[in-house]
């Protein structure tokens, strides 16, 4: 037996980001990974300790920066959690709409991504990110901004959604509808990608809830927990929301997670839109919060489209004493080594490729 | 003097027993080859560029020339005018070797291809079987290349080499017995003459798949791409050269591309055969549009895990060859 | 619900035969006075979180390891480790998390003046 050490990154066309992994190799077959990461580390969670509360939304935005409203979003949301802000009836709807629309995007991205990280020309990339465009242009309506929204406030939004963003958005997922058909099509009946998705790289149910991930890859493997469904908040309780829920644990459950998601994504804006109430989804317009916080510490779960994010914070009037993130990426990561021990090399790529890492949210 | 006389005289010369005048016959010939070859690598070079952006929603090169097409002479001119480096644990002699032996050999393979009935530096007996051989020595010095370099990813991308041409070796030689067998010989010349009712790819198709698939294999081209992976390998075997040997394996990749396409139209189309236009026009345009077929299979499709595709070479194709070659017996034989 | 050191690790894992299976996040705040440790299990079953907090002293900063019982807590064991200068204990020592932190400093403590310019070691 030889082993072979090699370094894949930090920079190197798979790795998301600058992220470095020590891969240990007996001929192709995997004996250990050592992920090793920071190199995106801006330490947040201190730079919010050191600003006034509306300052660090763009920060939080920054974290995940293929998903930053939802980012953003659960900010805000334990903001007003310390403050005791109730939010609008109708901001709680338009929220869940423009988070839905970007975990649509995201997963869009998500899908490019992992297409060209198991070797195919950037076709599936390409699409994926011309539709994600689409969306960014809706979002682009809504908030003013392409990617780095800053559109929360305490209580709604920055501002209503326009007169005809209902007209557009519908236009757009009956659109996006016919899309994912393509995908699945392009994609599932390829018997090469099926076999590279199909029992490679499982994870068991009972591994999944020691290792602690979250999100898609813990929903792939068998375990039913969502915070949109379990601890439901904004308008999901009174949604029909099913989390989509697969078995098997392996590559390919979790891409079809993703894919299910984005369908649900999909009927979720639509039923948002019917049921929405008439209103008003501004929020506050306060520079400053300087009444002092009701709850000294509060968390929050908010299910971002990478999984759960779990926010801590302990107030100060002002600025935040201690703010601590649990990045659902963070904790997907770790369990790479655990995934990948005992894989092919090429394999590695794919289960990072499923994993949908974003070193931004990785590193804080 | 007219250029018919020239062809003439110039086709006589591969013919003939001097061996001075074969010599310098020969020497023009390839030198007409390389020309042919760099121009159909240019060519081709657009048009993937410009097909795989159709795939993609996007519209490839633009700006350069109408179309885009003088790109790739504007990246050719960017990549020789870098610096050429060679890593210093690299074996420097073999690792700016290798790339230009591999063109040689590339080129050497097409000289002995027949572009029409006269035209082909040499009608040996066995030309089939001399291709094979020769061809049967690429991955090998691919291995060695990517050795050279002294990179890890390189070395995976060398033994991945070798690994691939121990699942599609075998098959392949088996579809060329098989062609062989109704041909009744290893003769180009034949077995183009023997595709004058019925082109081979109509009378076995099972060995037209396969030969397909091993030359994918053979040029690793997606899904068998394994070789430069980009994805996991960074670019394998190439990821530690510089812009001028990077610039001559592209044209190595596109001189197998071209070669890849010749050997299918001469093995399963009927090589120069067709009507109206120059044998060797038909060729290239046979060639041309397999290699768009290898372009359209590039965009589609993902990449095999290498033990699968060992699995797949043992467990599907060599005993498909095998009934095909069978069949081919019973039926031709 | 406050804890003390020497229980946590019992306690950690009666929660998990409890069903409390998930460990959502370790994390730590520094009140300059002690420094708290809060430890985020969850019963993924029944929809119920629980936060376990232990006080330390400064002086005396260290933590028994929960790898045993949740495997989640390997990379949030070394953050403490490297953000807030907390020894974990029961654990083969593992390079931090971050790469180029030569970890004299942390971060994350309030006695990091974090706008000074950091010294680093190369």
């Amino acid at each position: 037996m030889s082993v072979t050490r090699i370094n894949v990154g930090p920079v190197h066309p798979s790795t998301h980001g600058v992220f470095r992994m020590v891969v240990d190799v007996d001929g192709d077959t995997v004996l250990g990974v050592e992920p090793h990461i920071g190199f995106l580390h801006r330490g947040v969670e201190k730079l919010v300790e050191n600003r006034m509360y509306l300052q660090c939304p763009p920060y939080m935005e920054k974290l995940d920066y293929i998903a930053p409203m939802a980012m953003g979003d659960s900010y805000i949301s334990v903001v007003e959690k310390a403050l005791g802000v109730e939010v609008k009836p109708k901001a709680q709807y338009v929220r869940l709409i423009l988070l839905e629309l970007q975990r649509i995007a995201s997963h869009l991205l998500w899908l490019g991504t992992l297409c060209n990280d198991i070797g195919q020309m950037f076709t599936g990339f390409m699409w994926g990110f011309r539709d994600r465009d689409i969306i960014l242009r809706l979002l682009e309506d809504a908030t003013g901004q392409r990617m780095f929204y800053v559109n929360m406030r305490l209580g709604g939004l920055v501002r209503d959604l326009p007169a005809d963003f209902e007209e557009h958005a519908l236009k757009t997922l009956d659109y996006l509808e016919g899309r994912l058909a393509d995908y699945t099509d392009l994609l599932e009946k390829n018997p090469i990608f099926m076999e590279r998705m199909k029992g490679i790289g499982i994870l068991k149910a009972e591994d999944a809830k020691d290792l602690g991930v979250t999100g898609p890859v813990l929903r792939a493997s068998g375990v039913s927990y969502d915070v949109r469904k379990n601890n439901p908040y904004y308008a999901y309780a009174a949604l029909n929301f099913r989390p989509a829920i697969q078995g098997s644990g392996d590559n390919f459950a979790r891409y079809k997670v993703r894919m299910l998601e984005m369908a649900e994504s999909i009927r979720l804006v639509r039923e948002a839109f019917k049921r929405m109430p008439d209103g008003d989804a501004t929020g506050m317009q306060i520079r400053l919060i300087t009444p002092k916080a009701q709850n000294r510490i509060s968390t929050v779960s908010r299910e971002c489209p990478r999984g759960e994010q779990f926010l801590y914070l302990v107030a100060d009037p002002q600025k935040a004493y201690r703010f601590s993130i649990r990045s659902p990426t963070f904790i997907n990561l770790a369990a790479l080594s655990h995934i990948s021990k005992g894989q092919r090399f090429a394999d590695i790529i794919a289960i990072l490729g499923t994993l949908d890492l974003v070193m931004g949210d990785v590193d804080k | 003097m007219s250029i018919n006389s020239i062809y003439g005289l110039f086709v006589s010369g591969l013919s003939s027993s001097n061996p001075l005048t074969f010599l310098v016959s020969v020497v023009a010939y390839a030198i007409i080859i390389m020309v042919i070859m760099s121009v159909f690598a240019y060519l081709f070079g657009w048009v993937e560029r410009k097909l795989i952006a159709k795939a993609q929603y996007r519209h490839g090169p633009t700006y350069v020339g109408k179309f885009g097409i003088l790109q790739n002479l504007a990246d050719l001119i960017k990549l020789i005018a870098k610096e050429k480096m060679v890593p210093s644990n690299a074996n420097r002699i073999l690792f700016a070797l290798a790339p230009q032996i591999l063109v040689a050999m590339a080129t050497l393979l097409i000289l002995l291809l027949p572009f029409s009935p006269t035209l082909q530096a040499t009608n040996l007996g066995v030309g089939l079987l001399a291709i094979f051989v020769i061809l049967g020595f690429t991955p090998i010095l691919l291995f060695i290349a990517a050795f050279s370099s002294g990179n890890k990813f390189a070395d995976i991308s060398g033994q991945r080499s070798v690994l691939l041409l121990i699942s599609y070796e075998l098959p392949m030689m088996l579809v060329i017995a098989s062609v062989a067998l109704i041909a009744n010989g290893y003769n180009l010349q034949h077995i183009i003459a023997g595709q004058s009712k019925f082109a081979y790819a109509f009378i076995m198709p099972i060995g037209l798949f396969i030969f397909f698939v091993t030359m994918l294999a053979e040029l690793e081209r997606t899904p068998f791409d394994l070789r430069e992976a980009d994805s996991e390998l960074i670019a394998g075997w190439l990821t530690d050269m510089s812009a001028p040997y990077y610039a001559l394996s592209l044209l190595l990749d596109y001189t197998r591309m071209f070669l890849g396409g010749l050997l299918i139209a001469i093995l399963f189309f009927g090589g120069w055969s067709g009507p109206l236009l120059p044998p060797a026009a038909w060729l290239v345009i046979k060639a041309f549009l397999i290699a768009l077929f290898i372009i359209i299979i590039r965009v589609t499709l993902v990449r095999m895990r290498i033990d699968r595709v060992l699995r797949f070479g043992w467990a599907w194709l060599i005993p498909l060859a095998l009934i095909n070659l069978v069949l081919t017996y019973v039926l031709f034989g | 619900m406050k804890i003390e050191r020497n229980f946590l690790k019992p306690k950690m894992a009666e929660m998990k035969k409890e069903g409390f299976d998930y460990l959502v996040k370790i994390t730590a705040v520094d009140y300059v006075t002690y420094v708290e440790a809060v430890y985020v299990i969850r019963n993924i079953d029944k929809d119920t979180e629980m936060l376990l907090e232990v006080d330390l002293d400064p002086s005396d900063l260290w933590l028994p390891t929960m790898l045993p019982i949740y495997k989640a807590s390997d990379w949030y064991e070394r953050e403490l480790q490297e953000m807030f200068g907390i020894e974990i204990k029961g654990r083969r020592a593992r390079r931090l998390l971050l790469e180029k932190w030569d970890g004299k400093e942390y971060p994350l403590r309030k006695s990091f003046k974090w706008n000074a310019p950091y010294a680093t070691s190369e």
